[in-house]
């Protein structure tokens, strides 16, 4: 078009950013198309199956959806009065569930918060290499062979198996090495020196873990917390070879051994729709947490003045004084 | 400050060293700096900190854990799978023996199983590469707004936290089988004039679901190492004349290699010992050497599903070992 432009104008800039920003936005519709395509394949089973646990009392397990639309089939699994009732287990495995998975999103928390800081501190050792294979083999071990492994060691020690303490251990075992690598990644970013600096103004170690460490990377424990959580919350393959019949069952498994103990109802579909928006939510409030939590802090250099402010201003002033004595 | 047990230097050399060295380490670590031979010194060196018993003693909790939750019960399958079966409560006897693998040997079923089972993972490997990839290019190279990038990732990525056996039991009933949503919307289409039945409860149905299941363990490294991408290297060689294609080739692929190696492992490792997957969507009528094993535990005949799972563990240890050759991700962790 401005095939005219005078032999001064610089040229070459002109056509580099004109062609670049022609191919450039074709292969990003392209691309973006196959994404929304991409989300749909993702979404579409469990988006079917919301949508059919909200038929009405004659409601089967496929479309076309038999109508009124209704919450009856949510109904079935908190109220004992109404007919294909299963509020009893429900409210058993749900209460079961959500001990364990707070349990182990605890326990999953503190363990990989100690590894990674352990990690942190030998961060050029050869035998971290070994350390870090076994924390990457419990990821890369099929669930049912983590399962499988400790029934026969249950049974090796003479043990039945049960959920508190053998079903919580192998899940546990699976979030451990997600969490450290949330922690790795923390501390990746973490700068150190801010420690240093609290250090030099006379916090102690404790000081400066409490005032200084913790309020920088307590983000990342809170998502090896969730790690933990949700990974139990919805883990089958271990828990179903380390559950003995006479504990209540936590909720994948309600759901797991349904189609084959009980007749398939579009309540099981509720119940499925209803584990998965509790695990939503969950990611939806830790991105909100995040996000709070971000906007607090822009850079990370006034994340350092931040805390370092406090860390002065409370504890180091504290810890200041404590030595003083 | 906890101080050393050990034999120090003065107490001020050493505060003076200590800071010296942390503040190295700290800027090594910033900088991403690869360890250099002074690591082997220092090795040396800081073994005789105090802080020698504070790292072992916040390792300890958790390799402790991991020892007894995840290495003692891997030891107990191999004793186990040596071991004599017996009808008694615990379901062995300590009788060494190594009739479970040779009956293994002899078994077509299992290792029929193991092959359709690996075809499975090829498939769902190559599948979710090929499907995958293009996810993780837009998302990584063609989204510019870091905040869009995560909101599209996150959006992505959140089926992950949900449970899979829901999201199997969705697969199966609501979507496939012969009244299923897909059925009726392909004769809705004129596509097809009776229902596919491979669609319910058949290898089809399971191969599919294994890639809708997995392919976000694919699409998670591949992201992350394109994130990672040298963009000049990206407009170096467009600068010079190469066509898209080369650029990919030369350019983004060797720098990707550590994200496909790792999604490679996860999907091969994963889909080789599903076991509910196989079981909800196969409706009982598929198996797998993971349904294979859980079988036989059930009968019980544990040294049998032991020897069998050790197998199919060697199998996955060599499957491992063959993709790992095609990069060095030692280096690049």
């Amino acid at each position: 078009m401005t095939a005219a432009a005078p032999a001064m104008e610089r040229t070459q800039d002109v056509v580099v950013r004109r062609k670049v920003k022609q191919r450039r936005d074709w292969a990003k519709w392209g691309l973006g198309g196959y994404f929304v395509l991409f989300l749909i394949f993702l979404y579409i089973p469990i988006i079917l199956m919301a949508i059919l646990s909200f038929q009405g009392s004659y409601g089967q397990l496929t479309f076309p959806f038999r109508g009124p639309v209704s919450l009856d089939w949510w109904k079935t699994l908190f109220d004992s009065n109404v007919p294909n009732t299963v509020s009893d287990d429900v409210s058993a495995s749900g209460r079961q569930s959500l001990w364990l998975s707070l349990v182990a999103g605890g326990i999953v928390a503190v363990l990989g918060f100690s590894l990674s800081m352990a990690f942190r501190r030998r961060w050029r050792f050869k035998s971290d290499v070994v350390a870090f294979y076994v924390i990457m083999l419990a990821l890369m071990t099929p669930a049912f062979l983590v399962g499988l492994g400790n029934q026969l060691l249950w049974k090796f020690m003479g043990k039945t198996p049960n959920l508190w303490e053998t079903a919580l251990g192998a899940n546990v075992v699976w979030g451990i090495p997600f969490s450290f690598l949330v922690m790795l990644a923390v501390w990746n970013r973490y700068d150190r020196h801010i420690e240093e600096a609290a250090r030099d103004l006379g916090a102690n170690a404790a000081t400066t873990f409490r005032e200084v460490t913790l309020p920088l990377v307590w983000t990342g424990i809170f998502g090896s917390f969730l790690f933990g959580f949700t990974l139990t919350w919805n883990d089958f393959d271990r828990t179903i070879l380390l559950q003995n019949g006479y504990e209540a069952q936590p909720l994948p498994i309600l759901i797991g051994t349904w189609p084959s103990s009980r007749p398939i109802l579009p309540n099981l579909y509720a119940l499925g729709a209803g584990t998965t928006a509790v695990t939503l939510l969950l990611l939806l409030l830790a991105l909100v947490v995040v996000t709070v939590r971000l906007r607090f802090r822009s850079t990370p250099q006034q994340q350092a003045a931040e805390e370092l402010g406090e860390a002065v201003g409370l504890g180091g002033a504290g810890g200041l004084a404590e030595r003083a004595k | 400050m906890p101080s050393s047990s050990t034999s120090e230097p003065p107490r001020g050399d050493e505060t003076t060293r200590l800071a010296i060295e942390e503040v190295e380490e700290a800027e090594a670590i910033l900088e991403q700096r690869p360890p250099k031979a002074e690591g082997a010194q220092g090795e040396g060196v800081r073994g005789g900190r105090s802080g020698g018993w504070l790292t072992t003693g916040l390792a300890a909790p958790g390799f402790l854990y991991l020892g007894f939750y995840l290495l003692a019960p891997l030891v107990v399958i191999v004793l186990v799978s040596f071991w004599t079966r017996s009808d008694a409560a615990g379901g062995f006897d300590r009788v060494w023996t190594t009739a479970n693998y040779a009956n293994l040997f002899h078994d077509s079923t299992y290792w029929n199983n193991m092959l359709t089972t690996f075809e499975t993972s090829l498939i769902a490997v190559g599948a979710c590469l090929v499907l995958g990839f293009p996810v993780a290019y837009f998302l990584a190279l063609k989204v510019q707004s870091l905040r869009m990038q995560i909101v599209l990732f996150i959006v992505a990525l959140a089926p992950f936290w949900t449970s899979f056996l829901t999201r199997a039991i969705a697969w199966t009933f609501p979507l496939m089988g012969s009244e299923g949503a897909l059925n009726q919307v392909l004769i809705k289409l004129h596509l097809v004039s009776h229902p596919v039945q491979q669609f319910g409860f058949s290898l089809l149905s399971v191969r599919l679901a294994m890639i809708q299941l997995y392919i976000l363990f694919m699409i998670t490294p591949l992201f992350f190492t394109l994130a990672q991408v040298d963009r000049s290297a990206i407009e170096a060689a467009r600068d010079l004349g190469g066509n898209w294609w080369r650029m990919f080739l030369e350019v983004i692929l060797p720098q990707t290699m550590p994200g496909v190696v790792i999604g490679s492992i996860f999907i091969f490792v994963l889909t080789m010992g599903d076991y509910g997957t196989v079981n909800t969507i196969g409706g009982g009528n598929i198996t797998s050497v993971g349904t294979i094993v859980k079988s036989r535990v059930d009968v019980p005949d544990y040294p049998s599903g032991a020897a069998a799972a050790v197998l199919l563990v060697i199998v996955l240890m060599f499957g491992v070992w063959v993709i790992t050759r095609f990069a060095n991700l030692r280096e690049e962790l």
